[in-house]
């Protein structure tokens, strides 16, 4: 509408997918409680704010969508009809449409129109007549100023370029309602709008309605006046004047002069026929505007009359978008970020700290002597506790609850349930859970993945599980919570269990595994893993392509995360995601390998061993062994990975690190341990090159870089053989 | 002295922008994002000269505002104006019913919403 409001964009589109989830979530409700009124005041409020401000915005298409789920809800609302699975799916389906006009509107795109009509037209079908609706609905679908549209620009066609209109004089008599002053109006600032549209020739008071001094209120208005007005506005314009008073006021407006309406020849543009016909009095208005709200676009048109499918001109129309001149995209979109004002203050309190223990630093730096050394090392204490309590605040800021991701999985439930004819429940527990906002934007994936997964492997049919003894309604379990330095993200159902002897009879087939071979119930586990691994019986639209677990790993591990299984044949399966807080701080031990300091991640080690002779092996095609336990692990050189001269090479005489990662360990061999600290990664594919074997490098004190050391590429590395001592 | 406007709704982008356009004219706002956070400032103690509301919010809704300004005396002739989205006649009717100055039916831009200002705001 306005460029001026353009810079309100972002913060719209903000707004609006706030309120887009709140729609949904509330829909999804609302069929739990089809008669929670509150609910639904709540989803119209939602709707009705997207359209207002969408309409402010110039973003008509929306506006007008929106209008229409409006309706539809306050139907609802008024209790005119009910809620029933189907009218739900419309207004679900429709909240999706309203995802992708945003989505369009704020990447500059314009959007399937025929999907838009067709979600319209049954939208409107529910509001009018779902079969529980009284017959004698009076219609609600009064045309927004926005459908209007194409009739305010016929009217401007036929008025443009005209010479001014001629003077005209009008009588206005207005008799105000008494209680005037109580609406907060004020008559003399209608006379001053009037004085403004021309000039006022006569006022004339009528004080017939006066009461005597002691019956009177003086916070009534007895008066009424007459007023002429000499003017070239039309008059509407007069009437606007009015505007907020005439349905309380008597009020006439009357052509006193006789009319001059010399009216100049018609503009360059041939009038609009509606427009004629309105002029000449053959319709009115209103009938021409409701006649112009049932024109209907040309492929709606073919569409009815059978010659076009609605799939061809969903072909077509996308041509036509491909080919638009002007169909370049533009995507403007600032990664933004919403923090709680509370954080915020936290942290300018933390900065106004830091600057008092700097100023206090300085201070003592300018008058020091060696007698004032504790006082120094007291108030670096200080500093360094400033900079950690800094630094986790401002980590804090990139945290967002995990309830964010939540929120679109009862809708994924409750439209899985729809297609593979089960009953289920999702049950969500710890969705307050803060995650940084990198990780949050990487795992709905991965979680809608193993959700799906859940129903459509993990759950039973209604009558296998009454005839387990189960409720016949299954649960899905979502669940985070802390554990350690770690998030856990929990998906549990409560369905059969994985199928061990289908993994294997499918693993044997597959050559991963030989048939005779013993395998632990992990290893078991670990299968469902495997690129391409489905024992689905048939695939279906929800899943059995077999591809997705072994994604769902990649992805969870690239996150630097792990993924386990527990499982009980005939009581459910749980999947448990383990994920760090944040990508961008870790916990770290330094240590030294000849002259050059790594550091290894504090979650990977198990421990660290000074082996002696006896426990040291040796086994050709395997390289050098250690013995932990009752288990061999092979034995990583740093300085061999890395090429660093002058370590120590007797491995009784260094250290070996045991890291883990993923229930696999090696052994890594480094001269000695410096200290535990937090280092933060910095990437080494951006600034240089991936390196195997290293997760990233960082700055130490000293301004010297250290490799921060990846044990899962240190594991292969072992395993292929290179670099292992033999 | 500039005037003071306040304004109630519950979309920050729509106070937001109402807001923007008021500062640019000119006048002091004051928000509010619904009715009662709205009589919560009014109770201790910004006195608008003009009071812009929505009418549906969550808490406390435009209509029963309305209703609760017109009982503060200092507030009894103070201009309110409503925003609607539909020219409903059925709204309007209700809004006049209870006090409300006059209404500004969304969507409307900067010029027209000053215009309509102009109207009802004392001298």
């Amino acid at each position: 509408m306005s460029d001026e409001f353009a810079q309100f964009n972002a913060a719209f589109f903000e707004e609006s997918a706030e309120h887009v989830s709140a729609i949904e979530k509330g829909l999804l409700e609302l069929e739990q409680r089809p008669s929670d009124l509150e609910l639904l005041n709540t989803i119209f409020r939602s709707a009705h704010s997207i359209k207002g401000v969408a309409g402010m915005l110039g973003f008509a298409a929306v506006a007008q969508f929106t209008h229409k789920m409006e309706t539809l809800l306050d139907q609802l609302r008024n209790g005119r009809i009910t809620v029933t699975p189907p009218l739900t799916d419309v207004l679900l389906r429709a909240t999706d449409y309203l995802k992708t006009l945003l989505d369009a509107a704020q990447s500059e795109r314009s959007s399937d129109e025929a999907i838009a009509h067709g979600l319209e037209a049954q939208l409107e079908a529910f509001a009018m007549g779902s079969p529980l609706v009284v017959a004698d609905v009076s219609s609600p679908l009064l045309p927004s100023p926005l459908e209007r549209g194409p009739v305010l620009i016929c009217a401007e066609g036929g008025q443009g370029d005209r010479a001014l209109p001629p003077r005209r004089c009008f009588d206005i008599s207005w008799t105000p309602p008494s209680f005037l002053f109580q609406r907060g109006l004020d008559p003399q600032k209608i006379f001053t709008d009037l004085g403004d549209l021309g000039i006022v020739t006569d006022v004339r008071m009528d004080r017939s309605r006066l009461p005597d001094l002691v019956s009177m209120d003086p916070e009534q208005c007895y008066l009424a006046w007459t007023v002429r007005l000499e003017t070239d506005q039309a008059i509407n314009e007069i009437e606007s004047v009015f505007e907020f008073v005439r349905d309380d006021s008597v009020l006439t407006i009357e052509e006193c002069a006789p009319s001059c309406e010399s009216r100049l020849d018609a503009p360059h543009a041939p009038k609009r026929i509606g427009e004629i016909l309105v002029e000449s009095g053959a319709v009115t208005q209103d009938a021409l505007n409701l006649a112009l709200a049932q024109q209907k676009q040309i492929g709606e048109i073919l569409i009815a009359q059978q010659v076009v499918t609605p799939t061809q001109l969903a072909q077509a129309l996308e041509t036509q978008r491909q080919t638009a001149p002007v169909a370049q995209t533009k995507k403007a979109d600032p990664a933004t970020i919403r923090v709680d004002t509370a954080k915020i203050d936290k942290l300018i309190n933390l900065v106004g700290e830091l600057v008092i223990t700097q100023s206090m630093l300085s201070d003592l730096g300018a008058r020091f002597d060696m007698t004032q050394l504790a006082l120094l090392l007291e108030r670096m204490t200080q500093l360094e506790h400033n900079t950690r309590e800094l630094q986790e605040q401002v980590m804090g800021i990139r945290m967002l609850p995990i309830g964010t991701v939540f929120s679109r999985f009862p809708r994924l439930v409750r439209d899985l349930a729809g297609k593979n004819g089960k009953k289920m429940q999702l049950v969500i527990s710890g969705e307050e859970t803060e995650l940084d906002k990198t990780v949050i934007e990487s795992i709905g994936d991965p979680l809608t993945h193993l959700i799906r997964n859940s129903a459509d492997h993990g759950l039973e049919s209604p009558e296998e599980r009454l005839a387990a003894g189960k409720p016949e309604q299954g649960a899905i379990r979502l669940t985070a919570f802390h554990e350690g330095g770690s998030i856990c993200i929990a998906i549990e159902d409560d369905g059969r269990g994985l199928p061990r002897e289908k993994i294997l009879a499918k693993a044997v087939k597959q050559g991963l595994l030989r048939e005779d071979e013993n395998v632990s119930d992990d290893h078991v586990w670990a299968l469902v893993f495997q690129p391409g691994f489905s024992t689905a019986d048939k695939v279906t639209d929800v899943s059995g392509r077999g591809v997705g677990m072994d994604v769902v790993k990649r992805n969870i591990e690239a996150l630097g995360g792990t993924v386990a299984i527990q499982t009980t044949a005939g009581k459910g399966t749980r999947f448990v995601l383990t994920l760090p807080l944040t990508l961008a701080i870790i916990d770290g031990l330094s240590v030294t390998v000849g002259g050059e300091i790594f550091i290894v991640p504090l979650t990977t080690i198990n421990k660290s061993v000074q082996p002696t002779a006896s426990e040291l092996k040796t086994i050709v095609g395997k390289g050098e062994l250690v013995r932990d336990r009752d288990e061999y692990l092979p034995i990583v050189r740093l300085s061999e990975v890395f090429g660093v001269g002058a370590a120590i090479t007797d491995p009784t005489k260094a250290i070996l690190m045991i890291l883990e990662s993923q229930e696999e360990r090696v052994a890594v061999m480094v001269d000695a341990i410096i200290g535990q600290q937090q280092v933060v990664i910095k990437s080494l594919e951006q600034n240089f090159r991936k390196v195997d074997g290293v997760a990233g490098a960082t700055i130490l004190g000293d301004g010297t870089v250290a490799f921060i050391l990846d044990v899962r590429g240190l594991l292969q590395v072992a395993l292929r053989g290179d670099a292992v001592g033999a | 002295m500039s005037q003071t406007v306040l304004i109630v709704d519950d979309s920050v982008t729509m106070r937001d922008m109402v807001a923007f356009t008021l500062t640019g004219a000119g006048f002091q706002v004051v928000q509010a994002g619904d009715g009662k956070e709205a009589m919560g400032k009014l109770a201790t103690g910004a006195k608008p000269d003009l009071v812009v509301t929505d009418l549906n919010m969550p808490v406390m809704d435009g209509i029963t505002l309305i209703k609760a300004i017109r009982k503060m005396p200092p507030l009894r002739f103070t201009p309110i104006l409503m925003l609607t989205t539909e020219s409903s006649e059925e709204k309007k009717a209700e809004g006049r019913a209870v006090g409300a100055t006059g209404w500004i039916v969304k969507p409307f831009s900067p010029e027209q919403f000053l215009k309509v200002l102009k109207k009802v705001l004392p001298a």
